[in-house]
């Protein structure tokens, strides 16, 4: 589904250039899951953010579905994005003003997709993650579990191919944590490819390849045992 | 503790560039519009106060309110009165003066100049006591002639100031020419003052004849009376004395009772005083359409002004106060760290209020240098002489040091209750916002009310401004252009070969007399009677009205056709009225116009034509009725129309309209010039364009559309530079928005046109609120004119300032949005 090829991403400040990631090569495979872990500062995110065309990298290539979109500006990226690609971010990145109905439809008004048809899916998506009941809450009136449901809703109801977790369960406790990660398994097994940062490694245990990355490279690449996918 | 709230301060306002250079331009352009409106109320408000004694000097003003007629008011009083009235309430008036203001001629050497001329009572500088620069009060003013002028005059004649003994030729005093010996010199008179004599006579009673109009005269009103009161007398007890007398003792009770219906004097004539200090602001509702000695204040424009200084203000204390609210979560952190370390709310608040107070102070040093800058246009909008004397008046430097207290208090109030609310826990523990939705929600208030405030000044401007093109082109009734004025009162026996030469000049197509031209007044009233019953066999009831005097080609000289009738034409031999003795009658023709004919109860102008008016005029007259004209506007559009009655009295003619066909004026006024000294030597021409005669009489109204547009402009701008601040924060703060909505594929376009309507929201609904306010406004100033903008003006004037409204805050908030709006998603949300 997309494959990296020496990508590279420097981030210059004041006269400092720093590499966030240094000559990176992965591929990811259609209906994946895919778990990214390292410490802090690894470039974790960058790596996750490249992915998702919120950023370009500085040099490399981008190869998604077979088409490099390293050079792409941002508004044929946006194109591209917001056909296949849903987030789900460790801050939720919900909009504060609106309801939880507003934010998971908010991913489908740019699509030109007609109000009647948006508020179904939107009705269907809510049921499918438990969240029907909440559907005129704003979210500060949510826990943190049904923040990130909210979330996960927003990044399906468009049906794009992949999603990317940037540490979806960093601010939930275990239990919700838990309850988010199978969410996302279910939707793995529906055949959406899945890519999620984390720092726990039980949660990466639910992935079937985990990439470790360190100082901008890939250090190693462990695939779970067969018997765990039962 | 001082010094660090001073850093703290100051490393603010410079952390802040932008929203400072807001605050700080806002507050200085808003105290500089206070400040000059300052100037101008004050001086306004301080007429002649500089006078001496001046809580004890009071003017009497007259007006008749006869059954049947309209009011007849003036700040003028009858000559008799004075001496009558200071002898019956001796115990309440110290003094008395009456004083006579005429033009005359100085002539010296070869040149000759027109002066005002003031003739007074011996008594003059007993009540206004000016100060003398060379001779004084008793030794220069004891004598009938004797003159006392200005030190500015002095200069004039002389080139030096002491000019005791030297003479002054002057003409004409009562018909001749006379001879005066200046016996003193007074300082000249300062501006704020309501008397604006430069030459001041002792007057010579035996100079006015026994049944003159001016000092021998119970009912002409044709003289300015001042008192001063005795020590200890309120005003009111002396009009309580004058009335008492109108109705009791006068000499004229008996014939003033007769005419009024409740037999009281009182309800026909009033004698009305007046504090010599209010004159200025005042006088104009006693003064009809005489006027005054010098031009009237008007104390509504003094209100409107002070209202719109306050909101100029107004609109930039709230811009402080918005963007230091929207800002405060920034210096959340400041807040709740000083708090840890032990501030309490108090100091907190007291810290932030102080900033506030700093940053008025600072504005206030702006704002000194821009009126510094400005004042001279200033002036000459206002046709005044303002300055900032800062360190000579101490009340002036306290009054700015006041406002800018309040200022800074009224600014900083809100925001420092705000910030030093914040508790202390909640904001170092998380890094959520701080804001609430109160606060926002306030702001929104404010932009709307600032909004609301500039959209309602921005109307009433461009009506103001629309009244004055509509007081300027409407159809008069007559043609006013190619016209030259020339006052002939002086040409005496020269006339005919002034006009047989004027006539002369190729560009010159007609020269006509008459006793006034449009734009000037008169109080020229007379009663007419119609000597025939109507239609109905009614005798009508004699009418007083209005009467101008018209020489022959008058009316054919400025376009107006009769409706019914002739106009004035020497072929007739007819229409001229001579004098007539006592106890004759004589014929002459009248022309009247469209309101007396209705007046006299004329069903059509045809009906008009050959009946007979009396009147008396030279002695009794017999004026037969021999044309009918439209209404023409003689005077400024805001007095509306009135009857009036056209005679040919050719002892009344004052002025000589020249008509004209040439493009080069310059040329022509320089042979109009030629002609004169060669026909009229030794005297002064005086000689204007009708047209700016006429533009003249709407200058006040221009001046205040002026100032009105100078000042609206001021508070929009201020209004869009809070909303440009607020819409850079608040564009800033939604950063983390536009960036979700973003990564959900919002293009550019989708965000600038997210937040334009945020912006817009607040400049809808100003409009919404501002329409009805400013059309109720605009509807009830459009009264004061009986010839007004259609108020039909008023729906496109809202629209088109509604849609201005929108495309300054769109144009203002559209860059901003657009900047974040281009940006990477991932930096909008890398920001959280």
């Amino acid at each position: 589904m997309l494959k990296l090829h020496n990508l590279t991403r420097v981030y210059q400040t004041n006269d400092i250039e720093t590499s966030a990631l240094n000559k990176v090569n992965i591929e990811i495979a259609q209906g994946e899951f895919v778990a990214i872990m390292g410490p802090s500062g690894c470039g974790k995110s960058t790596l996750l953010n490249t992915l998702g065309m919120l950023d370009s990298p500085s040099s490399g290539d981008y190869i998604f579905d077979g088409e490099n979109v390293a050079g792409y500006t941002e508004k044929q990226l946006s194109v591209i994005r917001k056909k296949n690609i849903g987030f789900i971010f460790q801050n939720f990145n919900l909009i504060d003003e609106l309801t939880v109905a507003e934010n998971i439809e908010l991913a489908l008004i740019y699509h030109k997709i007609p109000a009647a048809v948006r508020k179904e899916k939107v009705d269907q998506v809510m049921d499918k993650v438990g969240i029907a009941h909440r559907a005129k809450h704003l979210p500060s009136q949510l826990s943190g579990g049904q923040q990130q449901r909210v979330a996960v809703a927003r990044a399906v109801v468009g049906e794009q191919k992949m999603i990317l977790a940037d540490e979806p369960t960093g601010n939930l406790d275990s239990a919700h944590g838990q309850e988010v990660m199978e969410m996302l398994q279910a939707l793995n097994e529906e055949g959406i490819t899945i890519v999620m940062v984390t720092h726990s490694p039980a949660h990466a245990d639910y992935a079937r390849r985990t990439i470790h990355l360190f100082d901008g490279h890939v250090v190693t690449e462990s695939v779970r045992a067969a018997e765990k996918t039962a | 503790m001082f010094h660090n709230y001073l850093v703290s301060a100051w490393r603010n306002i410079i952390k802040n560039g932008i929203f400072s250079v807001i605050n700080i331009f806002g507050l200085a352009v808003g105290l500089m519009s206070c400040i000059l409106i300052m100037l101008f109320v004050r001086q306004e408000t301080g007429f002649d106060t500089w006078l001496k004694d001046h809580q004890r000097i009071v003017r009497m003003h007259t007006a008749y309110l006869m059954p049947n007629q309209s009011p007849f008011e003036t700040v003028r009083s009858a000559g008799k009165m004075m001496p009558a009235i200071k002898n019956f309430a001796k115990n309440e008036i110290e003094e008395g003066v009456r004083l006579i203001q005429f033009d005359l001629t100085v002539r010296q050497n070869a040149a000759a100049f027109n002066e005002q001329f003031t003739m007074v009572d011996g008594s003059f500088f007993k009540l206004f006591d000016l100060p003398f620069i060379h001779g004084n009060k008793a030794s220069s003013f004891n004598k009938p002639m004797d003159l006392v002028i200005t030190e500015a005059l002095a200069y004039k004649y002389f080139g030096k100031s002491d000019v005791i003994g030297e003479t002054l030729t002057v003409c004409c005093v009562a018909g001749n020419t006379a001879t005066l010996t200046i016996t003193g010199v007074i300082a000249d008179l300062p501006e704020a003052s309501h008397l604006n004599t430069e030459m001041i006579v002792y007057l010579q009673p035996a100079l006015f004849p026994e049944n003159d109009n001016t000092l021998n005269t119970w009912t002409s009103l044709n003289v300015y009376t001042y008192f001063k009161l005795n020590q200890g007398i309120e005003i009111a007890q002396l009009q309580q004395r004058i009335d008492y007398w109108l109705n009791n003792e006068s000499p004229i009770t008996e014939r003033f009772a007769q005419s009024s219906p409740s037999g009281k004097v009182t309800d026909t004539l009033k004698l009305k005083l007046m504090a010599v200090t209010k004159l200025h602001l005042h006088a104009k509702r006693d003064a009809g359409n005489l006027g005054d000695l010098t031009p009237m204040g008007d104390s509504d424009m003094i209100t409107t002004f002070i209202i719109v200084a306050g909101l100029v203000l107004l609109i930039a204390c709230i811009n402080f106060m918005n963007l230091s609210t929207a800002k405060a979560s920034k210096r959340a952190r400041e807040v709740a760290m000083r708090k840890v370390l032990g501030a309490s709310r108090t100091q907190v608040a007291i810290q932030f209020l102080g900033e506030a107070i700093a940053l008025v102070f600072l504005s206030l040093i702006f704002a000194l240098v821009a009126v510094e800058l400005v004042l001279p246009f200033y002036n000459e909008i206002l046709g005044k002489e303002l300055s900032l004397g800062l360190f000579d008046e101490a009340d002036l430097l306290l009054s700015l040091i006041s406002l800018a207290l309040v200022v800074g208090i009224f600014a900083g109030i809100y925001p420092a209750l705000y910030l030093s609310r914040f508790l202390p826990g909640a904001i170092l523990k998380s890094s959520k916002s701080v804001e609430s939705k109160g606060s926002s929600q306030f702001r929104s208030v404010l932009v709307v009310f600032q909004f609301a405030t500039s959209i309602i000044l921005v109307i009433s401007t461009l009506v103001v401004y629309g009244q004055n093109i509509f007081s300027n082109t409407m159809a008069v009734g007559y043609q006013s252009d190619n016209k030259l004025v020339l006052n002939i009162q002086t040409a005496d026996e020269n006339l005919p070969s002034l006009t047989q030469e004027l006539l002369n000049l190729s560009e010159v197509t007609s020269v006509v007399f008459s006793s006034e031209v449009p734009s000037q007044d008169n109080e020229n009233n007379n009663y007419f009677k119609l000597l025939e019953p109507n239609a109905n066999g009614v005798l009508s009831e004699q009418q007083v009205i209005n009467y101008h005097n018209m020489g022959y080609g008058f009316f054919e000289a400025y376009g107006v056709a009769p409706i019914a009738g002739r106009l004035f034409d020497e072929d007739f031999g007819s229409d001229s009225i001579g004098a007539v003795a006592e106890g004759e009658v004589g014929t002459a023709s009248a022309i009247i116009n469209m309101s007396a004919l209705k007046k006299f109860g004329f069903r059509n102008p045809q009906e008009a034509i050959g009946k007979t008016l009396v009147s008396d005029i030279l002695g009794m007259q017999h004026l037969t009725i021999i044309g009918v004209i439209p209404d023409i506007y003689f005077r400024s559009i805001k007095f509306g129309l009135r009857a009036s009655v056209y005679t040919l009295n050719p002892k009344r003619f004052n002025v000589a309209s020249i008509s004209f066909q040439s493009n080069d004026v310059t040329s022509l006024i320089a042979k109009v010039e030629d002609v004169w000294q060669v026909n009229v030597p030794m005297q002064p021409i005086n000689l204007q364009f009708l047209s700016e005669m006429m533009s003249a009489q709407y200058q006040d109204e221009l001046t205040t559309a002026q100032l009105f547009l100078v000042f609206s402009m001021i508070a929009i701008i201020i209004a869009c530079l809070g909303l440009y601040g607020l819409s850079a924060f608040t564009v800033e703060r939604k950063t983390k928005e536009i960036g979700i909505r973003k990564v959900m594929g919002a293009s550019v376009k989708d965000i600038v046109a997210l937040l334009i309507w945020q912006f817009s929201k607040p400049v809808v609904l100003a409009n919404l609120i501002a329409w009805p306010i400013a059309v109720y406004l605009m509807l009830t100033w459009l009264e004061n004119f009986p010839y007004r903008l259609s108020s039909l003006w008023l729906v496109p004037i809202c629209l088109a300032v509604g849609m201005l409204s929108l495309l300054i805050a769109w144009s203002t908030v559209g860059g901003n949005a657009a900047k974040v709006a281009r940006a990477k998603p991932i930096k909008a949300l890398r920001y959280e």
